[in-house]
């Protein structure tokens, strides 16, 4: 305590000007560590963000891209109005029911204080707006969206996040328990498992449109051994969707479970030792202690499945088109042909805009579960 | 004493059993995950016309190279290569480099500003890339500066992920490392080149390597920016083969090119698994 004085007093002792210069040589070293990054950082990340949101309220052609008309909201109405537009309760009210449970959880964790009332509030909130409210809207008897395509790819998004996200974290999390085991030969399956994830989507695309290919490919063969009629996949409007999801699981998978095995790694092994003690089955260790130890890492790779399930473009823009008949059309091919396709930039920056928003939502969970972590 | 261990054998074999049965089981899902690839492989290896007959060998039939030598002497697939070496390098190296110098400023010198900068740098870890490529690509078509390597690199080195990481790190080295240095009168550039550079090269491999696999496999970016094709890079001049190569008789060739595109990266992997391992769980927040 008398030492902490004696050295805050001396440092009062020392000349004003020598702290000045001092602060103001470190100002200059960190400015200039930093200086290089932020540089290109803000010109090429922070600033095309805000031009996004400026560029949605405009016309501008791909063709003329100095010639900008101000459309006001024009982009927004195109995307989410239509013809007589109405609001019933019964709109895809399976989907809104099963968004509103979400305020199940929400409210558990605000009553056991997890969320403080401002950032509760906020999801609920959020969560009755869009449920509730929003998703009542609908184009009525005889109406239509203005871009309806916009809505397809959407709901195809929304539909490979749901479908990709629990197969891909499921499988992820089986594999990383199976194999996390000491030992060299588990060390090469795990290189096995991981290994597609360092290929590069066309190398997926290449790989997986042959062997889904009903005459060519491996798949094909297979279900002609044991008697079936080999599938078209990709051309089929209910199996095209699907047969894409089994792609990615494939080449992503391993992503996952390197993460789980590094939330495996850190499960307190006494616990393991106990309810061997105990002398509980398999199932009840799972129950007891692996899947409460994975709560962290669960989260987190949810959230990071879904942020990136969201951007899904090349696997579908390479093996489909989007075919067929829209059956796999996501929000990123859209977005890409309504600028280069169809030259209207205002509008595909309306859209960013729109999904931007969507995955920032997950992105703040996935920050807050991370950083609770460390 | 031998009804023990009659007692105690079966016991004992058991879990082996086991373990060794669940690992056969394991090890024969893993040989039907890595089939693809193979697959891959051996189509590439095998002569166009024997795969005009039959696609499902999974040994080359007809064993040749020629696909893999025509890859190499006709068409721009060494071009886009080229290309994608160029760019995945300098965008590893500038990333490499930047980030280390940001982070070893945001770990520890204490500048004015400091403390608004940072969150401003992680906050750009939640932007999602795949959103924001119109006005990227609006701003790059102003400046006339599409088809180049420098509009591949720059939209990538601007990740945040790399300063995350550093700073991290660099956060986590003893004060006193850097104290003796300072104190023997080296300057700051010197102390961070010299000392902190040295220390971090677990995490610059962790993240050398992520960066590498991430840029090498960027696809709408280039798709959108590069539109020339000798611009092209692997990833997007394979892509762009799919669409119009005469598929059903030149299988060979073209599955030749996937695993060209695929090799460097298949090779690096098996050299830096575990820095890449580690490279994925520090970045996303794992651990």
């Amino acid at each position: 305590m008398s030492e902490k004085t004696i050295f805050s007093e001396r440092m009062a002792t020392v000349p004003a000007r020598k702290g000045f210069v001092k602060s103001l040589k470190k100002d200059l070293a960190g400015w200039g560590f930093i200086g290089p990054f932020m540089l290109i950082y803000l010109v090429f990340l922070v600033w095309p963000i805000l031009q996004a949101i400026g560029l949605g309220f405009f016309k501008i052609d791909l063709l003329v891209i100095a010639d900008r008309t101000f459309v006001g909201l024009d982009n927004y109405f195109r995307m989410f109005w239509g013809e007589n537009m109405q609001w019933t309760v019964v709109n895809m009210w399976e989907w809104r029911l099963v968004g509103l449970l979400l305020l199940v959880p929400v409210y558990r964790a605000w009553r056991k204080k997890t969320l403080s009332n401002l950032e509760g509030g906020v999801y609920a909130a959020l969560l009755v707006l869009v449920f509730a409210v929003l998703m009542g809207l609908a184009p009525g008897e005889g109406g239509r969206w203005n871009d309806s395509l916009f809505w397809l790819s959407f709901g195809n998004t929304v539909l490979f996040v749901v479908l990709s996200t629990p197969v891909i974290v499921g499988m992820g999390l089986l594999l990383a328990m199976a194999l996390n085991r000491p030992g060299r030969w588990t060390g090469v399956l795990r290189t096995v498992f991981f290994a597609p994830y360092v290929l590069s989507v066309s190398v997926l695309t290449l790989i997986w449109a042959f062997l889904l290919n009903p005459q060519l490919g491996l798949i094909g063969s297979f279900l002609e051994l044991i008697g079936l009629e080999p599938v078209s996949f990709l051309t089929s409007p209910t199996l095209a969707m699907p047969a894409i999801v089994v792609a990615t699981l494939w080449w992503t998978v391993g992503f996952n479970v390197v993460l789980y095995l590094a939330g495996l790694q850190d499960i307190d092994k006494s616990l393991y030792e106990a309810a061997e003690i105990d002398g509980a089955s398999y199932w009840q260790r799972f129950r007891d202690v692996t899947w409460p130890g994975l709560r962290r890492t669960t989260l987190l790779v949810m959230v990071l499945q879904i942020i990136a399930s969201f951007q899904i473009f090349g696997q579908v823009f390479i093996m489909t088109r989007g075919g067929p008949n829209g059956a796999t059309r996501v929000s990123i091919q859209h977005i890409y042909e309504s600028a280069f396709r169809d030259f209207n930039l205002g509008y595909a920056s309306a859209m960013s805009v729109f999904l931007f928003l969507v995955m920032i939502v997950f992105s703040v969970l996935q920050f807050r579960f991370s950083k609770d972590e460390t | 004493m031998s009804q023990v261990t009659a007692k105690q054998t079966p016991f004992l074999l058991k879990p082996r059993v086991k373990q060794t049965l669940f690992l056969s089981l394991l090890s024969v899902f893993a040989a039907i995950w890595i089939l693809p690839l193979i697959w891959m492989f051996s189509l590439a290896f095998s002569s166009n016309e024997a795969l005009q007959l039959n696609t499902n060998s999974l040994t080359p039939i007809d064993p040749t190279v020629s696909n893999l030598v025509g890859v190499i002497q006709g068409g721009l697939t060494p071009r886009w290569m080229l290309n994608s070496v160029i760019v995945t390098g300098f965008t590893t190296l500038f990333t490499l480099v930047l980030s280390a110098m940001a982070g070893y400023a945001f770990a520890r010198i204490p500048f004015r500003g400091k403390k608004i900068i940072y969150p401003l740098v992680l906050a750009g870890l939640m932007v999602p890339r795949e959103a924001m490529f119109i006005p990227l690509f609006l701003m790059f078509a102003e400046a006339d500066y599409h088809n180049t390597y420098e509009a591949l690199m720059l939209p990538r080195i601007a990740a945040p992920l790399g300063v995350f990481i550093m700073t991290q790190f660099m956060a986590a080295i003893p004060m006193e490392i850097e104290e003796a240095s300072r104190v023997d009168g080296a300057s700051r550039w010197r102390t961070f080149w010299s000392v902190m550079m040295p220390m971090s090269v677990p995490a610059m491999t962790a993240l050398g390597i992520f960066t590498y696999i991430l840029t090498w496999n960027d696809f709408l970016w280039p798709l959108v920016s590069a539109t020339q094709r000798e611009m092209f890079t692997i990833t997007t001049g394979l892509a762009s083969l799919q669409g119009n190569f005469a598929q059903a008789t030149e299988l060979g060739s073209l599955m030749a090119r996937g695993v060209v595109a695929s090799l460097p990266l298949l090779i690096l992997f098996f050299i830096f698994q575990k820095q890449l391992v580690r490279g994925i769980s520090i970045g996303s927040g794992g651990k």
